[in-house]
């Protein structure tokens, strides 16, 4: 319920400004007399999925022994081919375009039909190693297989899903938007660099050759975070290698924030400048041996990085 | 809030409205214009990146600061033990007084700073108030708690009257019923209150007198006090003492025969279904009441599989998402079938919700929730099992 929206609405329509056959079903929805469940209905379902996914794992774990291995394997598999056949019956044609989901059930179908399929891959290779030393190359396998299915039926959850597939296995977990790799090892942070430039141009393309372009955003943060979270690993690095990654992220950072305030690209700006921020301080700080010129260098950039983020959005505001 | 403040509120709720219509396809880009020039916006505002990263930044200019010019002044160590709390609470004199210059005369408002600054302020003021109580008063936990839960109250309802910051209101109510719980019948009080004012903020939190940012806060208040009646009632809380032991006041535990025992576990059954036919009764759908009725709902039916085990738990988990599912499409379909794809005032179209939010929500969700543990470059595979550990449109080593 919006009064204020109530009560706008009558005056807006005397004054011509809004139409009279429009206001009815705005003012029932401004007085809560119609209220839309369709968001609501769209979490519950991504609930669902949630617990059907946990309930077949939860059965794999307590029932292994009990219903023997392929028994399982052909029950997750035919539940997934289950899912993804409704989906495959219901999918609109292909288009390299957006292509609107036919039904409330359509996303979520596909996001279980893919889950299910994953979890069967896995316990197959598990269970059965048909891969045998190359065990790892199911996840590879399956990044594969789910990409495909994001661009068949044009879902960006399941791209992003394709994408973290395919980084895990290299060995990288995107689980917390690569936060985690702040521990990792030499060669998993090359590996999530490496993950991130590849999303990242992966992205470009799909952007400059106009097939799935809307899936770009997703690439690109994705890849960005990874580019950014792996070099800002290298700064626990001690001694002069950490140094050389706090550069690195200081450059590389303030590029990015260069290039998405050009493009407007706002969530990349944040990162490149948050990025920037944190190399720069690490290289100013570790040169300071008093904790007091530590909190006067933070104190003083805080404020100047406020002062150029105003002036910045002042300028952007005048240019748009 | 000052006349100026309020009408900026209200006229940025009509505005807000406006760009619904239009996302939603009901208005175009002159009829939002236009309406747009009938009720203008004064105040400046930033866009929610840079929002962000203003209150990142100032929260990290104001902080490091205030502990640089600690050091510099050498208040840290200070003979005296009262300059240090002392200069916190000047600090938060003046960074409320730095919030109020930004909101009111610099017309500042969804900018991120005035934000940062008011819960800067909150902060330094409670802390040189901890100090008093705990150092110069001598209070133990047990005593100063209540006091200082009270001082938070205060301080968060006058920031979120003056500045119309509706979370500062939820916190207030927060911080009230942690008080009332350090008090003797906690739990009572926190049933008795919120059924005694419910009403009331239901009535605030609809009154067309109030701006909408007052409204808000209302509704939160409304929302916590609700929840706080819930956990006070909830079984598992009775059982648990959980308002005692939030209060320290822990009794022993009653016998499961005990007639409070029998009247929480209808009361867990009961208050989900309260709050949702209050939330569908009348001509207005009110949405926190729905949202607080589900939300209680699944916690009474986790409470529920919890003292009666009807199957094992993997059967009710995946039974649970079916029948979830199917409820949904069910709804869905019966909602698409009524008289203009409504039914009792429900309906599932979009309207005007921003479907692209939910989108980028979702997708989110799917990386934190479905993403593949990386595979480990040293480990060999390893089943686990594991529910929902299996993730992603990937597989994994352990499943």
């Amino acid at each position: 319920m919006n009064p204020d929206v109530v009560k706008a609405i009558p005056e807006l329509v005397r004054g011509g400004v809004l139409p009279p056959t429009k206001a009815p079903v705005l003012l029932r929805v401004a007085r809560g007399e119609l209220l839309s469940v369709h968001g609501e209905l769209r979490a519950l379902l991504y609930a669902g999925v949630l617990l059907l996914t946990g309930g077949v794992g939860l059965l794999v774990k307590e029932n292994l022994d009990r219903i023997g291995p392929l028994t399982i394997a052909v029950g997750i598999g035919l539940a997934a081919a289950a899912a993804l056949a409704w989906v495959i019956a219901k999918a609109p044609p292909f288009s390299w375009g957006p292509v609107p989901s036919p039904n409330l059930a359509f996303d979520y179908m596909l996001l279980l039909g893919v889950l299910l399929a994953g979890a069967d891959l896995a316990y197959i290779e598990v269970t059965f190693t048909p891969l045998g030393a190359h065990w790892a190359w199911h996840l590879l396998i399956m990044a594969l297989l789910t990409g495909l299915a994001a661009f068949r039926f044009d879902s960006r959850v399941v791209f992003s899903l394709s994408l973290s597939t395919f980084a895990a296995w290299r060995g990288v977990s995107v689980a917390f938007f690569g936060a985690t790799l702040l521990n990792e090892e030499s060669a998993v942070r090359w590996n999530a660099i490496g993950c991130g430039v590849l999303f990242v141009v992966c992205g470009w393309v799909l952007a400059r050759t106009g097939r799935k372009a809307h899936f770009e955003p997703v690439a690109a943060n994705l890849g960005w975070l990874l580019v950014l979270g792996g070099i800002g690993s290298g700064m626990l690095a001690s001694g002069n290698a950490g140094l050389a990654w706090s550069g690195a992220l200081l450059l590389v950072g303030a590029g990015l924030a260069a290039g998405a305030f050009r493009a407007r690209r706002f969530p990349l700006f944040a990162y490149g400048v948050l990025a920037a921020y944190a190399g720069l301080s690490y290289l100013v700080v570790d040169g300071l041996d008093l904790e007091m010129m530590g909190c006067f260098w933070f104190s003083i950039t805080s404020l100047l990085l406020i002062l150029g983020l105003l002036f910045a959005q002042r300028r952007m505001r005048i240019l748009s | 809030m000052t006349p100026d403040c309020e009408r900026a509120d209200r006229n940025d709720a009509v505005r807000g409205a406006a760009g619904d219509w239009q996302r939603a396809g009901v208005i175009d880009e002159a009829t939002r214009q236009a309406i747009e020039a009938t009720v203008p916006d004064d105040r400046v505002r930033v866009g929610p990146v840079f929002r962000v990263l203003l209150f990142i930044f100032t929260v990290i200019a104001v902080s490091t600061g205030f502990w640089f010019l600690s050091m510099f002044l050498g208040l840290l160590h200070s003979e005296n033990g009262a300059v240090f709390p002392g200069f916190a609470l000047v600090t938060g004199v003046v960074l409320a007084l730095v919030t109020d210059f930004q909101i009111v005369h610099r017309r500042r408002s969804e900018g991120g700073t005035e934000a940062a600054t008011s819960l800067l302020a909150i902060g330094y003021l409670l802390a040189a108030a901890a100090w008093w109580l705990f150092e110069r008063m001598d209070f133990d936990l047990r005593h100063g708690l209540p006091v200082l839960c009270l001082a938070a109250a205060v301080l968060a309802a006058i920031a979120a009257w003056r500045w119309g910051y509706p979370l500062y209101a939820g916190a207030a109510a927060g911080a009230v019923l942690i008080a009332l719980a350090q008090w003797p019948f906690g739990r009572l009080l926190w049933i008795a209150l919120p059924l005694a004012a419910a009403p009331f903020l239901l009535r605030l939190s609809e009154s067309s007198r109030l701006p909408p940012s007052h409204r808000t806060s209302w509704t939160l208040v409304l929302g916590v006090a609700l929840a706080g009646l819930y956990v006070a009632v909830h079984l598992g809380s009775w059982e648990e003492q959980l308002v005692e032991e939030i209060g320290q006041a822990r009794m022993l535990q009653p016998p499961r025969s005990d007639s409070l025992w029998w009247l929480s576990m209808a009361a867990t059954a009961l208050v989900p279904v309260i709050l949702l036919a209050l939330g569908i009764r009348g001509r207005g759908r009110r949405y926190p009441l729905l949202i607080l009725g589900a939300g209680t709902a699944v916690t009474s039916l986790i409470t529920l599989r919890w003292y009666v085990h009807l199957a094992p738990l993997w059967v009710v988990v995946t039974v649970s998402g079916t029948l979830l599912v199917g409820l949904v499409l069910g709804l869905r379909r019966w909602l698409d079938a009524g008289p203009s794809r409504e039914r009792g005032g429900f309906t599932a179209e979009p309207l005007f919700q921003d479907l692209a939010r939910l989108r980028l929500l979702e997708m989110g969700a799917a990386v934190l929730a479905f993403s593949p543990e990386s595979r480990s470059l040293h480990e060999e595979p390893k089943f686990e099992g594991g529910g929902g550990q299996f993730g992603g449109g990937g597989s994994n080593s352990e499943f």
